[in-house]
């Protein structure tokens, strides 16, 4: 698989370039257009492997859709272009160990080495880290895209490091995360406007996003009509 | 040998040449069609480059009085030697799209034209001789010098203006002429993205519902029924129709991505924002789910339908889609209050 980065960083696409039987699992909707060499499939599973009805529903929960799409190139050099809703970067994350944890609907797309699953971090850290109950949890070898809102940077924890809840796009499973209070105390937290934060231990590589979901669209929803 | 289908009935037509851009009527359904431009044309002379890409963006944006004297006498000079066709040969395969960030100048025998700040809050800049005109979407207009003259209107007929009714813009056209001297106006669409430029050569492209940003004279913009193809497109009843020879800009939501295609392509409805005429399609469900097979993927997939392209001409496809965008937003809605 090649891949190429197009429109950074606002209104960023994929293209991949596939041989043939070489196959990628998107998230439903990312397909913007394709060369005609490619055999679409819609299942609630992993490609060629485990998965169904329970995988399906707790991806559901973790902001993903119930179905995944998959495209396996029949002929070679085909091109697939691939993008996420919302404004925003892209990153690649070559996965060769471990896994990484993607932030519900950060994660776009993966080759089909790379199992993808839900992973439940705890009623605790679901209830304040403001993010979902769920997050992706990519494991194998292979190839992972991740969306972001706004613009995408990494960072390599090594020790701790505290991110605001809501800006983290993924992580290598090599960290722990914890939720704190930002401020000394509990009012001091919530008058900033910063609530909880989320704290890193260990090391691994973190993706973080510049901006918050929640907060935009905290900002626009009471200035539209009432549904 | 001009091979084509009715856009009504698909029945396939052999014709001369000789038979372009002629009215005729089908055999089958009797529907009116318009016999198209054969696929490839042979008016290819150069490979000059209509856009001149990277060269540095401007220090500052002049100020009318400098720009008279200066940029305008070189404007007229190149005027003659311009080759207008963005295309520069026919690919043999399906290209891969390119999406630049630097600024793209071009010089038309109707203006000096500028699109800045790409591909993300793209900006049309035109320099104007006096004389010339523009006919621009209702409040693109971002700027001018006083040397224009804006003028709101209908324009065309009645048919022609209910067309772009139908079409997703509105029935008022602005027109800008450099009335007093010559003068330098910009234009930017309501939503950010990116502009396109497209030089019609006597040829027809069609533009997806609201991408249409200005043109210049000589181009004749209608909307256009597409039957029961638009229809499961989701993407409104008509599509607009630009043909004539002259200048058009349209634009996008997201970055706009260019695909000469050479044999099949295919794109999800929502992402198209303009092919050319040579291009014919249709609108289908992805490969691997046809009839027969996996109809669940249709419903549930997400993105069953999409358009397939087939022949040879250029499409260009946005980055984003409005409608994802708004779906997203609808959860922060606030709800109604039972009072």
């Amino acid at each position: 698989m090649q891949y190429e980065l197009l429109a950074r960083p606002a209104s960023t696409v994929a293209r991949l370039m596939l041989q043939a039987n070489e196959a990628f699992t998107c998230e439903v909707g990312a397909m913007i257009s394709m060369t005609p060499g490619f055999n679409v499939e819609t299942t609630t599973r992993n490609k060629g492997g485990g998965g169904g009805l329970i995988k399906g529903l707790k991806r559901m929960f973790a902001g993903e859709n119930f179905f995944l799409n998959h495209f396996t190139a029949t002929h070679p050099n085909q091109s697939l272009i691939i993008g996420p809703q919302l404004s925003g970067d892209l990153v690649y994350h070559p996965l060769r160990a471990g896994s990484l944890v993607v932030q519900g609907s950060s994660w776009l797309a993966s080759s089909s080495g790379i199992e993808i699953d839900a992973t439940w971090q705890g009623l605790g850290k679901a209830l304040f880290s403001g993010e979902r109950m769920f997050w992706v949890k990519c494991s194998g070898v292979g190839d992972v895209f991740l969306s972001s809102f706004g613009a995408i940077y990494e960072v390599d924890v090594n020790g701790d490091y505290i991110v605001d809840t809501g800006h983290i796009v993924a992580y290598e499973d090599t960290l722990q995360f914890s939720i704190r209070k930002a401020g000394k105390g509990l009012i001091s937290s919530f008058l900033g406007g910063e609530g909880f934060v989320c704290k890193f231990q260990g090391q691994g590589k973190l993706y973080c996003q510049s901006h918050n979901p929640p907060s935009f669209g905290q900002l626009l929803g009471p200035k539209l009509r009432p549904r | 040998m001009i091979v084509f289908n009715c856009p009504a009935c698909e029945k396939k037509y052999r014709v001369p040449d000789d038979y372009a851009g002629k009215k005729a009527k089908c055999k089958q359904c009797e529907a009116t069609m318009e016999v198209p431009f054969p696929a490839i044309e042979a008016e290819i002379i150069e490979d000059v480059p209509v856009a001149q890409i990277a060269s540095p963006p401007l220090p500052r944006r002049p100020v009318a009085a400098q720009f008279v004297e200066e940029e305008v006498v070189t404007a007229r000079v190149v005027q003659a030697a311009v080759i207008e066709r963005p295309r520069p040969q026919p690919a043999r395969t399906t290209s891969q799209p390119q999406v630049s960030h630097e600024v793209l100048r071009g010089v038309s025998p109707n203006f000096a034209y500028e699109i800045s700040q790409r591909p993300d809050f793209s900006l049309v800049t035109l320099r104007m001789e006096q004389g010339q005109k523009v006919y621009s979407e209702p409040s693109a207009m971002a700027a001018m010098t006083p040397t224009i003259k804006l003028k709101a209107g209908f324009k065309g007929g009645l048919g022609k203006t209910l067309g772009r009714a139908f079409g997703g813009e509105s029935i008022i056209i602005n027109t800008l002429e450099a009335a007093t001297g010559p003068g330098e106006a910009s234009f930017a669409p309501g939503i950010q993205g990116d502009v396109a430029h497209y030089s019609l050569q006597n040829n027809t492209i069609y533009l997806q519902r609201g991408a249409f940003l200005l043109h210049s004279e000589g181009v004749e913009l209608t909307g256009k029924w597409q039957g029961a193809k638009g229809f499961f497109s989701g993407e409104g009843l008509v599509l607009l129709k630009a043909s004539g020879t002259g200048d058009l800009f349209f634009n996008s939501y997201g970055a706009i991505l260019a695909v000469d295609v050479a044999d099949q392509y295919y794109v999800d409805t929502g992402y198209i924002v303009a092919f050319e005429d040579t291009l014919q399609y249709r609108v289908t469900v992805l490969p691997g789910l046809r009839a027969g097979g996996k109809v669940k993927s249709l419903f549930f997939g997400g993105e069953g339908l999409v358009c397939q392209f087939s022949g040879q001409g250029r499409v260009w496809i946005q980055t984003r889609h409005p409608r994802s965008f708004l779906s997203w937003v609808h959860p922060f809605r606030p709800t109604k209050k039972n009072d």
